[in-house]
């Protein structure tokens, strides 16, 4: 059997070209992985924000539902014994300014 | 001459190049066989298993008062819902539900109904809607089998029992069904959105992408205020309570505006926690609820009788009898009020003497005001199923309507009519229609304002001048006294009127409504306020029962308004009048 014999150029320029396109296939893989692994990042965060201005807007409500005129009332008597002024007690100032 | 080796050689290279094209041709087979004879069924299955289109429901605007506190927003809760595996029998379904059902301590009636969607082998049973995070954790560390976690909203109402009424309800699906919540149903829902998510092999969402965004429901911005509308309910509920009555309703509006401040009905019930069934106190009395007004109606043909001419202010009326025979009917005054003139008919609200007065403004006349006045009619207030009342045709009236009409009776009204009429006064004859929504938020453009309705004229500017003075009058020395806060401008009319008995079709002598309609100015019609309160007990007459309620919520309000008293002035106006009745 008779083989043919490569010159050391054409063993170099085979080697490089197989290289190259590994390279080329490695970036290529290392693109669309880190794109995948960008995209988990991206929904993660995007659902964490969501998550974050759901749990704002509970706590508002919850806020809300804390300062009922009825509780603040009740506080007010019961806890910190305060009672309604009399009309003698009562001295509006600066009227203008808060109409 | 080939060698040995060639031969052979070429002999393996023909056996490998056969098998691999055997080999080609079995992976183009099944290529065509993937790719164009089980294209459509693998394709179905490719995009369920690793993209799924999800509904976004769109997030449910909030309400707030004037002053922009919350009354009602939507916030994220969880549903539990139970998906049978593939050739599961009944019983293996129930014992994994029934588990589930435990955990969340869901009653019995509920677990039979679970039980029979089982045995009805339903594909989607829900086992709960709406639970607290804390549950839904449960029942995600349970990791039972078809049994799924869905992210829903829940209505949450911050304030309670507050405008319960006002606001409405939603079902457990968000559609509004009575209030506020119903009227303005589309502009709150929102319309639904669409989004793609991708995921891996391992069902690991990588990608979200939103194929039809969904558009949030708009915010509303009401005209009620929170502090008046807590004052309202908190007085009206110690009246009630104290009179023993069936029930009572406060309005409070800003008349120039027609925005309405506070509306309040008692009993009332609890948004969060709703009574079974809530149909029951669900009517919003403010705008349902028709009944005969009695004297505040006087206010109508005190007008008419100004705006026609048809009695002068000098002339007086002999009520001496204390009662007048009309048509062969009789009707009474509270007590013997001796000889009125046209003033002290109102300010001490003679039944003897406005009966004289609406026979002397005339039939027609008194119909034409009533219609002007708005009754019968829808006020047009931004509320569902308001009622309109009942005005009788005139050809239908009978030889007593001209008096009972007069004095309040045989019409039927809703207690937003009765304050409008009010307001007509307050607004120097003018109509403006009340409404509860103030602006509409939308998160992408400016607040959009709700424009009031167009005015109309009722009476002109003179006659509700007058009607205005002599209503200060009722307040300062009339019936009306009860509702006088020392310092203040006030003018209104009290009402007694004896209930209609829709069965045995006669006014009952033994339940009364008793009401008090008014007006606080303060350079100008500073707030409105009707108050009704059905059958008390003991004390029934309007100046007994309902003034004291406006009077304690209007002191409360001015406190609030920061509008200190002008003590000098009222109480001057008083003195003179009181000097001028006694002739001193």
């Amino acid at each position: 059997m008779v083989r043919k014999k490569f010159s050391k150029k054409e063993i170099f320029i085979g080697i490089s070209c197989t290289l190259f396109a590994l390279l080329i296939l490695s970036l290529y893989v290392w693109h669309q992985t880190e794109s995948v692994n960008l995209g988990y990042d991206s929904a993660e965060l995007e659902y964490r924000v969501l998550q974050l201005e759901k749990e704002v807007e509970e706590l508002e409500t919850v806020k809300s539902s804390l300062l009922t005129l009825d509780r603040v009332e009740d506080i007010a008597r019961d806890k910190l014994k305060l009672s309604e002024p009399e009309e003698e007690q009562i001295v509006y100032k600066d009227i203008e300014k808060r109409h | 001459m080939k060698s040995y080796h060639q031969k052979k050689t070429k002999k393996r290279t023909y056996f490998l190049a056969f098998f691999f094209i055997l080999w080609m041709g079995v992976l183009v087979l099944r290529l065509v066989q993937l790719q164009v004879i089980d294209h459509v069924k693998l394709n179905a299955e490719a995009i369920q298993q690793n993209r799924n289109i999800k509904k976004i429901e769109p997030k449910r605007g909030s309400i707030f008062d004037r002053n922009m506190t919350i009354l009602a927003r939507s916030v994220p809760r969880y549903s539990v819902f139970f998906h049978p595996l593939e050739n599961e029998s009944h019983s293996e379904q129930w014992s994994r539900t029934k588990k589930i059902g435990q955990t969340l301590r869901l009653p019995s009636s509920k677990l039979s109904t679970i039980r029979a969607q089982i045995n009805k082998d339903a594909k989607f049973i829900w086992l709960a809607r709406k639970i607290e995070e804390q549950k839904a954790t449960q029942v995600l560390n349970m990791n039972t089998n078809g049994v799924y976690l869905m992210e829903e909203n829940k209505r949450f109402y911050p304030q309670g029992k507050r405008a319960s009424h006002v606001l409405g309800r939603v079902n457990i699906d968000e559609i509004g069904v009575s209030g506020i919540e119903y009227k303005y149903n589309t502009i709150l829902q929102g319309v639904e959105g669409e989004g793609l998510i991708l995921r891996d092999a391992k069902r690991r969402r990588y990608s979200f992408e939103t194929l039809k965004p969904p558009v949030n429901g708009k915010d509303l911005v009401l005209t009620l205020d929170e502090t008046i509308q807590y004052v309202a309910e908190k007085e009206l509920k110690k009246a009630v309570l104290e009179s023993q009555a069936e029930w009572g309703v406060v309005i409070i509006s800003d008349p120039s505006t027609g925005d309405i401040l506070a509306m309040t009905n008692y009993p009332t019930y609890d948004l969060n926690h709703l009574p079974d069934p809530p149909t029951k106190l669900d009517r919003n009395k403010a705008v349902h609820h028709t009944y005969d007004p009695g004297s505040t109606f006087k206010i109508v043909t005190l007008s008419a009788a100004l705006e026609n001419r048809s009695v002068s202010f000098e002339e007086t009326f002999d009520c001496t009898p204390g009662y007048v025979v009309y048509a062969g009917n009789t009707f009474w005054d509270h007590e013997r009020l001796g000889i009125l003139d046209f003033p002290e008919v109102f300010i001490h609200s003679s039944n003897v003497g406005t009966i004289f007065i609406g026979q002397r403004v005339g039939e027609e006349n008194l119909f034409r005001a009533i219609k002007k006045f708005g009754f019968g009619q829808r006020t047009g207030i931004d509320l569902p199923a308001e009622e309109k009342g009942l005005l009788n045709p005139l050809e239908r009236w009978t030889k007593i309507s001209v008096a009972s009409h007069s004095i309040g009776y045989e019409i039927s009204v809703t207690p937003i009519q009765m304050l409008q009429s009010l307001n007509i006064i307050a607004n120097q004859g003018v109509i403006v229609p009340p409404r509860t929504v103030k602006k509409i938020n939308d998160t992408d453009a400016e607040m959009e304002s709700v424009s009031p309705m167009a005015y109309k004229r009722a009476i002109s500017d003179e006659t509700s001048a007058n009607v205005r003075d002599i209503l200060l009058g009722v307040v300062a020395s009339g019936t009306g006294v009860t509702a006088r806060i020392p310092g203040y401008t006030i003018y209104g009319k009290t009402g007694t009127a004896q209930k209609y008995d829709r069965d045995e079709k006669q006014y009952l002598t033994t339940a009364h409504i008793a009401s008090f309609a008014g007006v606080v100015e303060n350079e100008g019609p500073l707030f409105s306020m009707i108050v009704v309160i059905d059958d008390p007990k003991g004390d029934y007459y309007g100046s007994q029962v309902a003034a004291p309620v406006f009077r304690e919520i209007a002191k409360k309000i001015l406190r609030y308004l920061c509008v200190p008293p002008v003590k000098k002035s009222f109480d001057t106006l008083i003195a003179s009048k009181a000097g001028r009745h006694t002739g001193e």
